[in-house]
Protein backbone atom coordinates (compact mmCIF):
# COMPACT_ATOMS: atom_id res chain seq x y z
CA UNK A 1 0.00 0.00 0.00
CA UNK A 2 1.78 3.16 -1.24
CA UNK A 3 1.53 6.25 0.72
CA UNK A 4 -1.46 7.93 -0.90
CA UNK A 5 -3.86 5.35 -0.91
CA UNK A 6 -3.17 5.15 3.36
CA UNK A 7 -3.79 8.75 3.17
CA UNK A 8 -7.39 8.30 1.20
CA UNK A 9 -8.25 5.42 3.60
CA UNK A 10 -7.14 7.24 6.52
CA UNK A 11 -9.50 10.33 4.95
CA UNK A 12 -12.19 7.83 4.32
CA UNK A 13 -12.25 6.72 8.30
CA UNK A 14 -12.28 9.75 9.22
CA UNK A 15 -15.21 11.37 7.08
CA UNK A 16 -17.02 7.95 8.13
CA UNK A 17 -16.25 9.13 12.24
CA UNK A 18 -17.17 12.93 11.05
CA UNK A 19 -20.68 11.61 10.17
CA UNK A 20 -21.37 8.81 12.73
CA UNK A 21 -24.78 9.04 14.40
CA UNK A 22 -26.92 6.75 16.38
CA UNK A 23 -30.70 6.06 14.55
CA UNK A 24 -33.53 8.30 15.71
CA UNK A 25 -35.07 5.24 17.89
CA UNK A 26 -32.03 5.81 20.49
CA UNK A 27 -33.13 8.94 21.67
CA UNK A 28 -36.11 6.76 22.80
CA UNK A 29 -33.48 4.37 24.40
CA UNK A 30 -31.44 7.07 25.74
CA UNK A 31 -34.60 8.99 27.46
CA UNK A 32 -35.81 5.71 28.73
CA UNK A 33 -31.99 4.94 30.44
CA UNK A 34 -31.63 8.24 31.85
CA UNK A 35 -34.78 8.25 33.89
CA UNK A 36 -34.52 4.61 34.80
CA UNK A 37 -30.68 5.26 35.85
CA UNK A 38 -32.07 8.52 37.87
CA UNK A 39 -34.94 6.94 39.88
CA UNK A 40 -32.49 3.88 40.45
CA UNK A 41 -29.66 6.48 41.46
CA UNK A 42 -32.37 8.12 44.54
CA UNK A 43 -33.76 4.55 45.32
CA UNK A 44 -30.18 3.09 45.99
CA UNK A 45 -29.37 6.30 47.50
CA UNK A 46 -32.42 5.65 50.31
CA UNK A 47 -32.54 2.24 50.43
CA UNK A 48 -29.75 -0.08 49.43
CA UNK A 49 -26.57 3.10 49.66
CA UNK A 50 -24.51 0.42 48.06
CA UNK A 51 -21.31 2.12 46.15
CA UNK A 52 -21.07 -0.44 43.00
CA UNK A 53 -24.76 0.22 42.28
CA UNK A 54 -23.90 3.87 42.30
CA UNK A 55 -21.70 4.01 40.22
CA UNK A 56 -23.57 1.65 37.53
CA UNK A 57 -26.16 4.04 37.26
CA UNK A 58 -24.49 6.82 36.97
CA UNK A 59 -22.65 5.35 33.76
CA UNK A 60 -26.59 4.83 32.95
CA UNK A 61 -27.03 8.35 33.22
CA UNK A 62 -23.64 9.40 30.92
CA UNK A 63 -24.86 6.66 28.38
CA UNK A 64 -28.50 8.03 28.62
CA UNK A 65 -27.38 11.60 27.71
CA UNK A 66 -24.94 10.56 24.95
CA UNK A 67 -27.30 8.35 22.90
CA UNK A 68 -29.65 11.29 23.65
CA UNK A 69 -26.62 13.80 22.06
CA UNK A 70 -25.57 11.32 19.32
CA UNK A 71 -28.69 10.11 18.06
CA UNK A 72 -30.28 11.07 14.75
CA UNK A 73 -32.98 13.90 14.59
CA UNK A 74 -36.14 12.57 12.24
CA UNK A 75 -34.82 14.54 9.44
CA UNK A 76 -31.59 15.19 9.82
CA UNK A 77 -30.93 18.57 7.25
CA UNK A 78 -28.00 21.06 7.31
CA UNK A 79 -29.78 23.68 9.45
CA UNK A 80 -30.13 20.63 12.50
CA UNK A 81 -26.19 19.75 11.40
CA UNK A 82 -25.18 23.85 11.87
CA UNK A 83 -27.49 23.72 15.41
CA UNK A 84 -25.80 20.97 16.44
CA UNK A 85 -22.12 21.93 15.57
CA UNK A 86 -23.07 25.36 18.11
CA UNK A 87 -24.22 23.37 20.76
CA UNK A 88 -21.30 20.90 21.19
CA UNK A 89 -18.72 24.13 20.82
CA UNK A 90 -20.86 25.78 23.31
CA UNK A 91 -21.58 22.97 25.46
CA UNK A 92 -17.26 22.72 25.43
CA UNK A 93 -16.85 26.47 26.25
CA UNK A 94 -19.58 26.53 28.80
CA UNK A 95 -18.48 23.10 30.42
CA UNK A 96 -14.80 24.83 30.68
CA UNK A 97 -16.21 27.46 32.94
CA UNK A 98 -18.41 25.28 34.67
CA UNK A 99 -15.06 23.07 35.51
CA UNK A 100 -12.83 26.09 36.45
CA UNK A 101 -15.61 27.67 38.73
CA UNK A 102 -17.76 25.24 40.49
CA UNK A 103 -14.35 24.60 42.88
CA UNK A 104 -14.52 27.92 43.98
CA UNK A 105 -17.95 28.34 44.21
CA UNK A 106 -18.37 25.23 46.45
CA UNK A 107 -15.42 26.59 48.29
CA UNK A 108 -17.30 30.00 48.44
CA UNK A 109 -20.68 28.47 50.27
CA UNK A 110 -18.86 26.29 52.34
CA UNK A 111 -16.94 29.70 53.94
CA UNK A 112 -20.42 31.59 54.21
CA UNK A 113 -21.62 28.58 55.85
CA UNK A 114 -18.40 28.33 58.24
CA UNK A 115 -17.77 24.63 57.19
CA UNK A 116 -14.10 23.53 56.66
CA UNK A 117 -13.32 24.63 53.18
CA UNK A 118 -11.34 23.16 51.17
CA UNK A 119 -11.02 23.54 47.60
CA UNK A 120 -11.77 20.17 46.03
CA UNK A 121 -11.54 18.82 42.17
CA UNK A 122 -14.53 18.23 40.14
CA UNK A 123 -15.03 14.49 39.71
CA UNK A 124 -15.01 13.03 36.32
CA UNK A 125 -18.92 12.00 36.53
CA UNK A 126 -19.60 15.51 37.36
CA UNK A 127 -17.77 17.49 34.48
CA UNK A 128 -18.67 14.21 31.67
CA UNK A 129 -22.59 15.11 32.85
CA UNK A 130 -22.47 18.81 32.71
CA UNK A 131 -20.87 18.57 29.05
CA UNK A 132 -23.63 16.56 28.10
CA UNK A 133 -26.80 18.36 29.75
CA UNK A 134 -25.07 21.85 28.51
CA UNK A 135 -25.37 20.11 24.70
CA UNK A 136 -28.79 18.70 25.10
CA UNK A 137 -30.03 21.46 26.54
CA UNK A 138 -28.71 23.80 24.12
CA UNK A 139 -29.29 22.02 21.07
CA UNK A 140 -33.18 21.62 22.08
CA UNK A 141 -32.87 25.42 22.90
CA UNK A 142 -31.66 26.37 19.19
CA UNK A 143 -34.56 24.03 17.42
CA UNK A 144 -36.93 25.49 19.24
CA UNK A 145 -36.19 29.21 18.22
CA UNK A 146 -35.86 27.74 14.76
CA UNK A 147 -39.23 26.41 14.86
CA UNK B 1 -28.14 39.20 3.18
CA UNK B 2 -32.05 38.86 1.88
CA UNK B 3 -34.07 36.54 -0.12
CA UNK B 4 -36.95 36.49 -2.28
CA UNK B 5 -38.00 32.73 -0.96
CA UNK B 6 -41.18 33.65 0.15
CA UNK B 7 -41.62 36.06 -2.76
CA UNK B 8 -41.21 32.85 -4.96
CA UNK B 9 -43.29 30.30 -2.77
CA UNK B 10 -46.44 33.24 -2.95
CA UNK B 11 -45.73 33.72 -6.86
CA UNK B 12 -45.78 29.42 -7.01
CA UNK B 13 -48.39 29.31 -5.07
CA UNK B 14 -46.41 26.75 -2.72
CA UNK B 15 -46.42 26.06 1.27
CA UNK B 16 -43.56 26.04 3.30
CA UNK B 17 -43.92 22.24 4.12
CA UNK B 18 -44.45 21.49 -0.04
CA UNK B 19 -41.22 23.21 -0.21
CA UNK B 20 -39.50 21.93 2.11
CA UNK B 21 -40.44 18.41 1.28
CA UNK B 22 -39.49 18.60 -2.53
CA UNK B 23 -35.78 19.91 -1.73
CA UNK B 24 -35.24 17.34 1.30
CA UNK B 25 -35.21 19.70 3.97
CA UNK B 26 -37.32 20.87 7.06
CA UNK B 27 -39.83 23.12 7.42
CA UNK B 28 -38.07 24.47 10.16
CA UNK B 29 -35.06 25.24 7.54
CA UNK B 30 -37.22 26.85 4.55
CA UNK B 31 -38.90 28.98 7.96
CA UNK B 32 -35.74 30.06 8.97
CA UNK B 33 -34.45 31.00 5.61
CA UNK B 34 -37.14 33.37 5.08
CA UNK B 35 -37.11 34.88 8.65
CA UNK B 36 -33.07 35.74 7.63
CA UNK B 37 -31.95 33.46 10.14
CA UNK B 38 -30.07 30.78 8.53
CA UNK B 39 -28.03 31.19 5.22
CA UNK B 40 -28.61 27.97 3.17
CA UNK B 41 -25.84 26.40 1.52
CA UNK B 42 -24.82 26.57 -2.49
CA UNK B 43 -26.43 23.45 -2.80
CA UNK B 44 -29.51 23.89 -0.88
CA UNK B 45 -29.35 27.58 -2.92
CA UNK B 46 -29.19 25.60 -6.00
CA UNK B 47 -32.11 23.74 -5.49
CA UNK B 48 -34.44 26.40 -4.52
CA UNK B 49 -33.78 28.67 -7.26
CA UNK B 50 -33.67 24.87 -9.59
CA UNK B 51 -37.38 24.72 -8.01
CA UNK B 52 -38.21 28.29 -8.63
CA UNK B 53 -36.44 28.73 -12.30
CA UNK B 54 -34.38 31.76 -11.08
CA UNK B 55 -31.09 32.38 -10.90
CA UNK B 56 -29.24 32.31 -7.41
CA UNK B 57 -28.70 35.57 -7.38
CA UNK B 58 -32.41 36.40 -8.04
CA UNK B 59 -33.39 34.74 -5.07
CA UNK B 60 -30.95 35.98 -2.73
CA UNK B 61 -29.01 39.15 -2.47
CA UNK B 62 -25.92 40.65 -0.56
CA UNK B 63 -26.47 43.72 1.68
CA UNK B 64 -24.04 46.59 3.04
CA UNK B 65 -23.25 44.43 5.98
CA UNK B 66 -22.23 41.18 4.51
CA UNK B 67 -18.61 43.39 2.84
Amino acid sequence: MNSESLMDCERRNVEKLKRFQLPNYFKKIGLGLLLVSLVAIFLNKYLFEQDGLRILFRYGMLLGLLFIAISKEKLEDELIAQLRLQSYSIAFVLGVLYSLAAPFIAYGVDLLQSKEAVIKELGDFTVLWMLLIFQVVYFETLKRMHK
Amino acid sequence: MTNQVKVQRAIHNITQDDLAKEIGVSRQTINSIEKNRYVPSTILALKLSRKFNVTVNELFNLEDADG
